[in-house]
Formats: C-alpha cells, structure tokens, sequence
C-alpha cells in the first residue's frame, strides 16, 4: 500500500468515532495498573535465572523433578521444555531447538498489579509468589501473564506458578529444576552480588543474553544464552499434536507425528 | 532455518469458563437497560415510559443474575470476601468488585421507587401478590420525583463505572493482543446496547405490551448503536492498517490461519451488516393510517414492526456472540506455541450446564417479577397510581393484548 493511501486511511482512523476515548486507555495503562509494593523475602538480594541453551538437551529432567517437588496436578506444568524441529532452508538440514520455560519472575510482572485481592506479589528479592490461602481463583493473572507461565491448580483452585522453589531457596539449596539439570543449563542466583555465577555469566556474556516477548517490557529476569531470535516471540511453527486417550478416554499426553 | 516444526508443548488451558461470558453478556445488558429507561424514569420523558417498563424489567433481572455468574467463575467461590478485606486499587477488577454490589443497590433501589405506586395500589388485594406488594410497598406515602431521579443519576453515574471497569479490565492486558485496544471497551458497551434493545423488543413481544412506541425507539437505538458498532469496528481495523497495531495484527493472523475464526468474523460482520439493513429497512416503511379504536384516524405503524422482535433476537445474538468470541475464542490463540488450542466446551457447569443455567436463572427472576411485581406500571414517582385500562388488559391478558392496545401507550 502506498504512502498517501496509508497517511489517507490514517486521518480517517483518526477523525472517525472514539478518539475521545484514548484518555481511558491512558488511564487504565497507567494510573491504576501500577506495581504495588514488594514485600517479603530478602531486599538484599534480587534472584534470576540464566539458561545456557547451548547445554540443554532436552531431557525434561527439570519438568519432572520440578512436578515431583511441587506436587503439581498431572498436566500441569511450572517448567517445561518446548521443543522444535528446524530445518535449513537451503541445506535441508534438521536440527531440535530446546526451550525450557518458566515464570520470569519479571522486574515489571503484568501480573502482580492485577490480582484483585494482592494474592500474587512479588517479594523484595523478584521473586513472584502466591499466597494460595489467599488467593480467590479469578484466574486474571493466568490471562495477564503472556508467558503461560501461570496456571489454575486443579487440586487447589487456586493461581500456581514457578517460585524459583523459593521454600528450598531459603534452606540453601538449589530449585529442583537447577539441581537436576544435566547439563548444568540452568544457573540461578542473586545478580546484586557480583561475585555469584550468574552476575559473572551476565558480565561475561551481556551482549549475546535474550529474554522472551521484550516487546512486552515485563523485564524477565530469565536470560537466556545461546538463544535464536525468532524464538523470543511465539515462533512461527506448524503444530504437530494429537491427543493420546486412555480406555476411559481421559486424556494422556500427546503424541507427535509429521 | 524456515521450515520449523513445534514437537513438544503442553496443553494450555483456558483460565475465565463461559460463566464470564455470561457475566459481561449480563451485565452489559443492564447497564444498557438501564440507560434505556432513564429518559421517563430519570428524566420525565413521557413518550419514554412503555419501553422504560421493559427496559426496568431488563435491567433489574440481569442486574440480579449477573454477579452470580460472576462468583461461579471464581475457582475459589467462598472466598469473594477477600475482595474487601484484601481490595487492591492497583487492580481492575477490584475496582470492579467495590461498583459492582453499589451498582447493584442503586438499580433495585430505583426498580423500587418506579414499582412503589403500583405496589401501593396493589396492597390489601387477596392473595399472595397483594401480601407482597402491602410488605414491599413500606407504607403508603408518596414516591417524590426527586429522589427517583437522584437514585436514577447515582445508577447511571455508577453504570458508567461498571462500562468502564469492564472494559478495561480486558483492554489492559498485553499479553492477549485481541484484548490489549482502546476500541474493545466502546464496543463491548455498543454490543451492550445492541442487547439491551433487542430484548426490550423480544419483551415487548413476549409479554403482550406490543407498544408500537417501544419498537420505534428501540429500532432507533438499534440502528444507531449498529452504526456506532460499526464505525469503532472500522476504526480499529483502519489503525492497524496504517501502523503495526498488536490486537489487529493478531487478529488478521487468526483469520488468515484458522478457518473457524474467518467463519466467525464472516458471520459477524454479516449479521451487522444485515441487522442495521433490516432495521433501516424497518424504520423507513411509510407510516400507515387507520381507524383507531374511537373510530377517529390515528397513526399507526407499519405491519412489519409486528415481526421486529425477531430482530431483538438476532441482536442478542449479537452481543452474546461477540462476548464469546471476545472472552472464549481469544483464550485459544496461543501465546507461546504454535496453532490454537482446542477447547471443547464441557457439559458440567464450567461449560453449558453453566450456561443454560444462567439463562434459567434469568428466565426464573423474570418470571418472579411477572408474578409479584405490577411492572407494567412503573412510573417516575408519584401518588399511588390506580392502573389504567390499557395497562390492566395488558396484565390480565399478556399473550392476547395486541395491536389493540398500541393506541394507549
């Protein structure tokens, strides 16, 4: 479409019905969908997670212990690793991209402002958590996070998500999914201490570090290395998926043909 | 690398069930009822009061069914007390949860003060209804104008809030681009209005008023309303054409991928397109004259406005249908894997039992007011109103009083 056309299709949107509504969306952006405080946890620390894609092999061993830890429903997930099949365009060579996902315990959490009763918040050191007595299952934060990362826990009714194992964090120990990654992919620690892996990673490797959806401007404190950038957003693939029943005809998993 | 192919996702699940459907489709249709009747109840407009009546009716059933629909989307029902003891101002829909039960209380508020004659009139008549009506009524003082429009204004004032709050609420999340555009808060309250009319009309129909008047406003406004629905609609799609604009983007990706969501744009933008037809259509056929029951000429209408009630039909179809879409299908789109995620809707009450018992809900709280509550007469205010003639025919005989009775009204 030509310039003229454009600018011409332009004014019309402009002059046509509701421009004297863009003073609601600027209030509804700003005014009242604001980050409330922090609170909790230790404001001396601020915890994030860098994936070293370049050692992920796809085993799904953080899916699973992090579902043996945090005893989520089966088909539930608070980690898993999305998996793609690419190919070459000019040499037709295959390769598999592995993608572990999980809350990004953003710096600008879209979810945290919107819980009606403060059930999500986040903690003084990142951290997003729920606090599941509190929470009344409204599932807005579910709709507000553009990572899937959160999900409405079928045995308790309530909003779940990744804590970065914050219960282990606080006994000393690594989160399930870093404990048991293979490859040592997954690197947690808290970036305010300069001397901790992941400060000197992020140092190291500053300009080759991405996040998902940055358009976003949740400011995901996950980074990942070694990452291709057409996979930041939702990619651009042909899904493959069938549903796998059992007799009773419940649901199983998935199966994957092409 | 092009070719790509997703091997492994899971299964993401939608988060808001039906129930919010019938939550936004419910209150929407209130708080456009209720506009609808404010010209005679509010503001003394006498031309006003026939739809004013059906729209009262409207108003105060959705506004009844509404927040349970609402509640029984909540995972933790029990719970809706945090709303109070832990509100967040950051929030929309705690917003939400502080004007929604005011909002509520206004509108029945109001509902009583135009019912308060009439139940007056009704008191010490044998039965239950009279019972009812001597209870209601709370004794026999008059029903000064002022304060049904002072209660009417606060309604309104907190209408606004509700149209306001529902809109944002979904207009503020980025994550869902097909939400995330100032245009979807207009249009969700143009759909409302859309609805609203058209059950006015499919009312006026069903309880045997036939107010010829009735229809000629409510076609008015449904001609409008389509206009307006229209040109938002337009507006939006024209944005997103001269710039990179998420929500439309998003959407004529959806529409170039799926066929069911071209089926549903198609289907949606022809049934517009032939509603406002049909209703232009309507309001243009020349006005006919015939004798009238004194046997002196008097206006009427034309015979097609008998059949305009099928018209209120396809604009509540209109604005449910754009509610499923805006609040069901756009939970399909996937965010982070590829395709959409399918969605069968369950039978229990997260799926159609859900759904057809809000509807049985509404259709009991009607049949309630039908029962207990002399509705045809509200009025603004006012002494204790004996019920005309006109309107006792209507009440004695619902399913008979026809066109006959278009003269009085």
């Amino acid at each position: 479409m030509d310039a003229i056309r454009r600018s011409l299709l332009g004014q019309m949107a402009r002059l046509s019905a509701g421009a004297a509504l863009m003073p609601f969306s600027s209030l509804a952006q700003a005014g009242i969908n604001q980050q409330p405080a922090r609170r909790e946890g230790d404001p001396t620390k601020r915890y994030g997670m860098l994936i070293d894609l370049r050692q992920c092999i796809g085993c799904q061993a953080c899916t699973v212990s992090c579902h043996i830890e945090n005893a989520a429903p089966l088909g539930q997930f608070r980690t898993t690793v999305s998996q793609y099949e690419v190919q070459h365009q000019e040499s037709g060579e295959l390769a598999t991209f592995m993608l572990p996902r999980l809350c990004n315990h953003c710096e600008n959490p879209p979810c945290v402002p919107v819980c009606p009763v403060e059930a999500t918040y986040q903690q003084q050191d990142g951290i997003v958590v729920v606090d599941s007595d509190r929470c009344v299952g409204c599932a807005y934060c579910v709709n507000a996070c553009p990572y899937d990362a959160r999900f409405i826990n079928q045995r308790t009714q309530t909003a779940d998500k990744c804590t970065f194992c914050a219960h282990r964090l606080e006994a000393g120990l690594l989160p399930a999914c870093v404990e048991s990654c293979v490859g040592g992919a997954r690197v947690i620690g808290d970036m305010r201490d300069p001397q901790s892996q992941i400060s000197r990673m992020i140092h190291e490797h500053r300009d080759a570090l991405m996040v998902l959806q940055p358009e976003k401007n949740t400011l995901p404190q996950v980074f990942y290395l070694g990452m291709d950038e057409r996979f930041t957003t939702r990619p651009k693939a042909e899904p493959v998926a069938l549903e796998v029943l059992d007799p009773h005809g419940q649901e199983m998993g998935y199966e994957f043909h092409h | 690398m092009n070719s790509t192919i997703e091997l492994l996702a899971p299964r993401y699940d939608i988060a808001w069930y039906p129930w919010a459907v019938q939550y936004f489709f419910m209150i929407a249709v209130s708080y456009a009822s209720l506009w609808l009747a404010a010209p005679a109840l509010v503001f003394g407009k006498k031309t006003w009061l026939p739809t004013a009546r059906l729209a009262l009716i409207a108003c105060v059933s959705t506004t009844l069914v509404a927040p349970v629909a609402l509640l029984a989307d909540l995972h933790q029902p029990l719970r809706f007390w945090h709303f109070y003891a832990y509100a967040n101002s950051h929030s929309w829909m705690s917003i939400g949860s502080v004007v929604l039960p005011l909002y509520l209380v206004s509108v029945l508020g109001l509902a009583w003060l135009a019912w308060r004659p009439a139940l007056q009139a009704q008191c010490g008549t044998p039965g239950l209804g009279g019972m009812l009506a001597t209870w209601l009524s709370l004794g026999s003082g008059t029903t000064p104008r002022a304060i049904v429009a002072v209660v009417g204004l606060a309604a309104l004032g907190l209408s606004s809030g509700i149209m306001l709050y529902t809109g944002a609420e979904l207009a503020i999340v980025k994550a869902r681009p097909l939400w995330n555009t100032v245009w979807l808060p207009p249009m969700l309250a143009t759909t409302g209005f859309i609805a609203a009319s058209g059950l006015v009309l499919v009312l006026n129909r069903v309880s045997g008023l036939c107010s010829q008047t009735a229809i000629r406003q409510m076609l008015y406004v449904l001609l409008v309303a389509c206009a307006l629905a229209g040109l938002i609609a337009l507006s939006w799609f024209l944005d997103g054409v001269n710039a990179h604009v998420g929500s439309v983007a998003t959407a004529l990706e959806s529409v170039r991928h799926s066929a069911s969501w071209r089926n549903t744009a198609l289907w949606g933008g022809i049934t517009g397109i032939a509603l406002f037809a049909a209703v232009l259509y309507l309001l243009t056929r020349p006005t006919l004259r015939q004798p009238g029951p004194s046997g002196a000429p008097t206006s009427s209408q034309p015979a097609l406005f008998a059949w305009a009630w099928l018209l209120g039909l396809v604009a509540i179809h209109m604005g449910w249908m754009f509610r499923w879409v805006v609040l069901m299908d756009v939970q399909h789109v996937a965010r982070n894997s590829a395709g959409f995620h399918h969605y069968g809707i369950p039978a229990g009450s997260s799926g159609i039992l859900g759904i057809v018992g809000t509807f049985g809900l509404w259709l009991a709280v009607i049949l309630l007011i039908e029962l207990f509550i002399p509705w045809r007469q509200a009025q603004q205010g006012g002494l204790i109103a004996m019920p005309t003639h006109a309107a006792q025919d209507a009440s004695t005989h619902p399913l008979t009083a026809k066109k006959g009775a278009s003269s009085h009204v």
